[in-house]
């Protein structure tokens, strides 16, 4: 026991100084390695983390949506729809909601203005709220119900306004300060900024800005008797589906958007994402990939002469395949693992800033904010195997070619 | 000690470029004596060497290694023998760049697993006796002569009984060479076989050597005793 125990030793010795004698190249194989590691392993961090966030905040919208269509296009909703549906059994409470987009020319920027639910009118009983989870997903169900947006203080005043901590930085604006809006009429309405909204939701509230429904509606020249779309709550949350159909049969023209539906909706934006950003950097990948197989299934003259001077000199085959083992695992381990940890480091503690125009966001206002660090093991497990485990492969299936060969044959082929 | 009974050793088998290095060779090899295979190049004593020493296999034929049949042992048990039995002296002294002196050295003996200190006293002894006091310094920094002297103490650092030299003077100057073969008759001394293929008269005609074998065309010439 004592005596393999130190045969390990020397062969662990001789894999590192063998290492050590092609410092330059196992360098360079190291550092691209680990970029490709990096690179990867980034993407599948941040996709996967940004779902479940996204998944996490989108708990507290609404269970269900409703539009109005005209021609195929969402258009503004009768006021009069509301006491419709309110109408239909299951249905628990109806609230109207005033929202639009606005671009700023100055910045260049959209923003999303909405008016807060309680501004906007409803109609509601005493049917208690619903929590949906995201059942049959990948993300994980958050426990716990999280709102849209989150700001403190009293309810907006009239030529008031809380904007979004993307909209602030954008604009370097904030609390005391006034922004100028040109509304429909020509008219010119500078805003109040009261309050910013809170951090935790700057994923989805990053370009949002509150303001009061008299200014709203003044902003975009839209009657009080209508509104953008109504959110309802039903009674029973396993009901949904069939309140929502029930909607679509009440009123025809109406589109009810049940809460799964948004959910899968930012799912696949971030898969999709994510997959655009895996296609973008596959070239780099492929690169890699040639590169590792070239230097790990070739063998070079100095190379296939040690084995023949290690097996002239009694060194068992199974030695020399170990030897050459350890020498891709080390390689392969270190940067695995080197990439994974700097991965996770860019992921969650410099807020993706390499990828950040790529996976964050949907305009130009970037949300800042930092992800909860969530690995997936299973995707982790995969990204082992894809590169792990093949350059591992590639490395000793030429070493097995030419340690199986006599010794003599294999000093002999060195032109030695 | 060693015998060869019709050996043949046939490269590239099948092919267009087949060639036969062997051709029904037959020799003994006696134990405790020195013995000189000698013939111009591509003679085929290197393969003959390196069959002997089972760092290859015959096409056809049979060796037998102290009244032991070889020819058909599977590749581990002739890695056994190899270490055991053999010490290496190659023509060109074929030393792992980038590592130490005494690293090299000690390389035949890493399979076996001896204590690192054991084994570091036998190699530092082995180059005190040969006179290189580099121990510590990479190999590609050591003069010819001194990289041959270290392929030697490499050679014997499992105390081989049997040392197989193949074209050891080839890259020495004379001074060198003799100083080869004082190694030589040291090793005679000890009670060691030693078997070296050469084309160098300082070798084959050295008053030390007990039997010259010629060879040309793959075959055995004559076996003067």
């Amino acid at each position: 026991m004592q005596s393999w125990l130190e045969k390990q030793r020397y062969i662990v010795d001789f894999t590192m100084s063998s290492l050590l004698r092609r410092k330059v190249k196992n360098i360079g194989l190291l550092v691209l390695y680990t970029l490709i590691v990096f690179i990867l392993a980034s993407i599948i961090f941040f996709t996967y983390a940004i779902k479940r966030e996204a998944a996490f905040i989108l708990q507290g919208s609404p269970e269900i949506i409703v539009q109005n269509l005209i021609a195929g296009r969402h258009d503004l909703l009768p006021v009069s729809f509301l006491d419709q549906i309110k109408s239909i059994r299951g249905v628990a409470n109806v609230e109207s909601r005033l929202w639009g987009y606005f671009y700023d020319s100055l910045v260049g920027a959209n923003y999303t203005l909405l008016t807060p639910p309680s501004q906007a009118g409803s109609l509601k009983s005493d049917g208690k709220k619903t929590f949906v989870g995201s059942g049959g997903s990948d993300i994980p169900t958050p426990t716990e119900e999280k709102n849209l947006y989150e700001y403190e203080g009293a309810p907006l005043e009239p030529g008031t306004l809380i904007i979004g901590n993307g909209v602030a930085r954008m604009r370097s604006i904030g609390k005391g300060d006034y922004m100028p809006f040109m509304a429909a009429d020509g008219e010119i309405m500078n805003l109040k900024i009261v309050n910013t909204l809170a951090s935790e939701s700057e994923l989805v509230s990053s370009d949002l800005i509150l303001m009061h429904e008299s200014d709203f509606r003044k902003l975009f020249g839209i009657s009080s008797t209508y509104v953008t779309d109504a959110i309802v709550t039903v009674s029973n949350p396993s009901e949904i589906e069939t309140v929502a159909n029930k909607i679509k049969k009440h009123i025809h023209t109406a589109r009810p958007i049940i809460r799964d539906e948004i959910l899968r909706t930012y799912s696949s934006i971030f898969n999709w994402r994510g997959g655009m950003m895996i296609v973008v950097f596959s070239a780099a990948v492929l690169a890699f990939v040639i590169f590792a197989w070239d230097k790990a299934s070739g063998l070079s003259a100095e190379e296939r002469q040690e084995i023949g001077i290690l097996k002239a000199v009694g060194w068992e085959t199974s030695d020399v395949i170990r030897m050459k083992f350890w020498e891709g695992a080390v390689v392969s381990l270190t940067s695995f693992f080197s990439g994974v940890i700097l991965a996770y480091i860019h992921v969650f503690f410099t807020g993706s800033i390499v990828f950040e125009p790529a996976l964050k966001g949907w305009s130009n206002l970037y949300p800042n904010f930092k992800l909860t660090p969530f690995v997936n093991a299973e995707q982790l497990t995969t990204l082992f195997f894809l590169t792990v485990i093949p350059y591992t492969v590639a490395t000793i299936v030429p070493i097995w070619r030419a340690a199986t060969i006599d010794p003599d044959t294999a000093m002999r082929h060195t032109g030695n | 000690m060693i015998e060869l009974m019709n050996v043949r050793k046939v490269f590239n088998a099948g092919k267009a470029n087949e060639f036969s290095a062997l051709n029904n060779v037959s020799l003994h090899i006696p134990g405790n004596r020195i013995t000189v295979l000698k013939g111009p190049s591509g003679s085929g004593k290197t393969t003959l060497l390196s069959i002997v020493g089972c760092m290859s296999r015959p096409t056809a034929g049979r060796v037998k290694l102290i009244d032991r049949e070889i020819t058909s042992l599977p590749e581990r048990f002739l890695t056994d023998i190899r270490r055991s039995t053999f010490g290496f002296i190659f023509q060109q002294p074929n030393l792992i760049k980038g590592i130490s002196v005494l690293e090299n050295v000690m390389l035949p003996a890493y399979p076996l697993g001896d204590q690192r200190k054991d084994l570091c006293s036998r190699a530092n002894q082995g180059l005190e006796q040969l006179n290189i006091v580099k121990s510590g310094s990479k190999v590609e920094w050591l003069s010819g002569g001194e990289a041959q002297r270290v392929s030697i103490v490499r050679a014997l650092i499992n105390n081989p009984s049997i040392i197989i030299a193949d074209e050891p003077t080839a890259h020495l100057d004379t001074k060198l060479s003799y100083r080869f073969m004082e190694i030589v008759e040291k090793f005679k001394s000890e009670g060691k076989t030693v078997i070296i293929t050469s084309h160098d008269p300082l070798v084959y005609d050295s008053s030390i050597i007990d039997k010259v074998i010629t060879m040309r065309d793959g075959k055995i010439e004559d076996t003067p005793a």
